[in-house]
């Protein structure tokens, strides 16, 4: 069904980096912000995949890089700005799932919990911080700028054999919070935001059995997010504080029914 | 004065001389330089982010090794990223004092220069056998891609570390389009520009492409600053009106900001919103209309960023303030200590 706000919600000239943009979410995140008129630059690790990507999006700017790496944070910011002219969206969408298959915490080798903090913490703080000027200015000039971290159910609920992906995503909902809070006055908003069970490869290696029919389309997320997206540019930061004042309120009612 | 010779933006002991406008001294720590600045004044700094613009590689005609300094471009826009103006130096690098550097081999129009996976050729010289007009190969992305993975951040003998680009990327750096660092603006970080807001004074940028600023031949240093493209977002100019008309003071972050802002602003004092190029050179014959203040790095004399100065200041207080400098041991270039200089009452 089309959605109702979907005018409303256009995305024409927004320029959007999206991290982890060649598969799952992140794919479709970049078509479905291509066909809303955005300008896209898409991040992802393999080559081949940046390329056919990038070759049957058009328009869309494929950057090769791996977010977890610190050496790679700045070659990704200077495409990210050079090639879109500025920034006014960031999607940290790329994420590590920790050991596969799923382990208990205390099977968990070291090595793949760092793997998951480096990938789904330490990579979106670290380009988030060198992307923030480029945001902060286009908030300056009333374009509107927002930051999207992709939480997931697992940074709140404690759920078994998700201990590096579940705490790395609650570490990176608290880090969204606190950024959120820090630079309301720069107008800068700080979205930390759960698409839900997805039938991506991610979850596929997750929960193999799972059955595909259960699961939400990335298709339909990658609206879902846009829309909010969409949504949070047009209102001053002011009011979506004032807003969230009531989430949690709101995420314990859900929980609750839930 | 002593060269400072740390990456580090924002020393905890970073010093600042102040000198008002009756030129009187102040000597102070940088990091609490917001208590110099008014309720009501506007701060406006370049928010340009820094090109890796220094690319080693191969002159194709000679196989000589040859470092490329990217200098100047046409245009801000993202896509204009194909033709450079650029200073070509023979084999070697940052470590060797730029008036010390081999010269390049004979340059020629129609040469290829491959800069690791880039590939560029020489259009033509620039009027001096060392500065050329440079075409890279490619679409856009990938070029920018290259210079991201080749690409370093020009630097001097001075600082003997090589630099990484968060080493020279300031605080508030956005579009990526200077070839070295708007470095007056090192001073601000996000708790300084929560400290601005507190007070009551406003906060506004420009993008301003600051060019190469030196190359070790004299004859070349006598040309600059080049030509450098700017854009002044409405919200800075409006901002800017406002601040005039309520009698406030516009303080600049840098020398960047003071050349954009002034070959912006019309005779009548307006200052025109959108893309401009910078053509002009200020010094002690310029009559400021916009800018009132400036926040700087220390500067020797004889530099284009000295002589910017002189249009803030009588001859004779600028150089008690280089004595006071010398005699402070400020330390200077990019990772320097600051001046904020008000601009001379006699000057106005």
């Amino acid at each position: 069904m089309a959605n109702p706000n979907e005018a409303m919600n256009t995305l024409r000239g927004v320029r959007i980096a999206i991290t982890g943009g060649t598969s799952g979410l992140g794919l479709a995140l970049v078509r479905e912000s291509l066909a809303r008129g955005a300008l896209v630059a898409f991040v992802a690790r393999t080559a081949e995949r940046v390329e056919q990507v990038a070759t049957e999006n058009a328009g869309a700017h494929g950057i090769v890089g791996d977010v977890s790496r610190k050496d790679h944070i700045y070659p990704i910011a200077i495409q990210i700005t050079g090639e879109l002219g500025g920034l006014d969206v960031l999607i940290n969408n790329a994420s590590d799932l920790g050991p596969v298959p799923l382990q208990m915490l205390s099977d968990t080798e070291c090595e793949d919990l760092v793997r998951a903090f480096e990938t789904n913490l330490i990579g979106p703080f670290r380009l988030t911080k060198a992307l923030m000027g480029a945001l902060a200015a286009s908030a300056r000039e009333g374009r509107g700028a927002a930051v999207i971290n992709i939480s997931s159910d697992a940074a709140v609920n404690p759920y078994s054999g998700w201990g590096a992906y579940g705490s790395s995503k609650a570490a990176l909902h608290h880090l969204t919070r606190i950024w959120g809070e820090e630079h309301a006055s720069d107008n800068v908003h700080f979205l930390s935001l759960d698409p839900g069970d997805m039938d991506t490869p991610m979850h596929a290696a997750a929960i193999p059995d799972a059955d595909p029919a259960t699961l939400k389309r990335p298709e339909d997320a990658a609206r879902e997010l846009l829309d909010a997206i969409a949504e949070s540019l047009a209102v001053p930061t002011s009011v979506s504080r004032f807003k969230e004042q009531f989430d949690d309120c709101r995420n314990s009612t859900y929980s609750a029914s839930g | 004065m002593i060269a400072a010779t740390q990456p580090i933006q924002r020393p905890a002991n970073a010093r600042l001389l102040i000198v008002d406008s009756n030129g009187k001294f102040d000597h102070i720590l940088r990091t609490s330089f917001v208590e110099y600045l008014h309720a009501g004044d506007l701060v406006v700094a370049n928010d340009a982010a820094t090109m890796p613009a220094s690319l080693q590689g191969i002159h194709l005609a000679t196989g000589d090794s040859v470092e490329v300094r990217l200098a100047a471009r046409p245009s801000i826009h993202a896509e204009d990223i194909n033709c450079f103006s650029a200073v070509v130096f023979g084999a070697g690098d940052f470590h060797t004092r730029t008036e010390d550097r081999l010269p390049p081999p004979h340059l020629e129009a129609g040469d290829l220069i491959i800069l690791g996976p880039l590939r560029a050729t020489i259009e033509k010289l620039l009027g001096h056998r060392r500065l050329v007009l440079l075409r890279f190969e490619g679409s856009p992305d990938y070029v920018w891609a290259g210079l991201a993975h080749h690409g370093r951040p020009t630097q001097y003998s001075h600082v003997t570390s090589p630099l990484a680009l968060w080493d020279v990327w300031t605080r508030i750096a956005g579009p990526p389009v200077a070839f070295e660092p708007p470095s007056a603006g090192f001073a601000l970080d996000w708790h300084t520009l929560s400290q601005m807001r507190e007070r009551g004074i406003d906060f506004e940028t420009i993008t301003h492409a600051a060019g190469i600023s030196s190359t070790g031949d004299a004859e070349l240093d006598r040309l600059l600053p080049l030509e450098e493209p700017y854009r002044i977002p409405e919200v800075t100019a409006h901002a800017i009106q406002r601040t005039r008309e309520r009698g406030e003071r516009v303080v600049a972050v840098g020398t960047t900001v003071v050349r954009a802002l002034e070959h912006a602003t019309t005779q009548d004092g307006h200052v025109r919103a959108g893309e401009g190029v910078a053509t002009q050179r200020i010094g002690p014959s310029s009559h400021l209309r916009v800018v009132d203040t400036i926040l700087s790095g220390t500067h020797e004399a004889g530099t284009s960023h000295y002589e910017l100065l002189r249009a803030f200041l009588d001859d004779a207080t600028l150089k008690r303030a280089s004595k006071e400098l010398d005699e402070g041991n400020y330390l200077t270039h990019e990772f320097g200590d600051s001046v904020l200089i008000e601009r001379s009452a006699v000057l106005m």
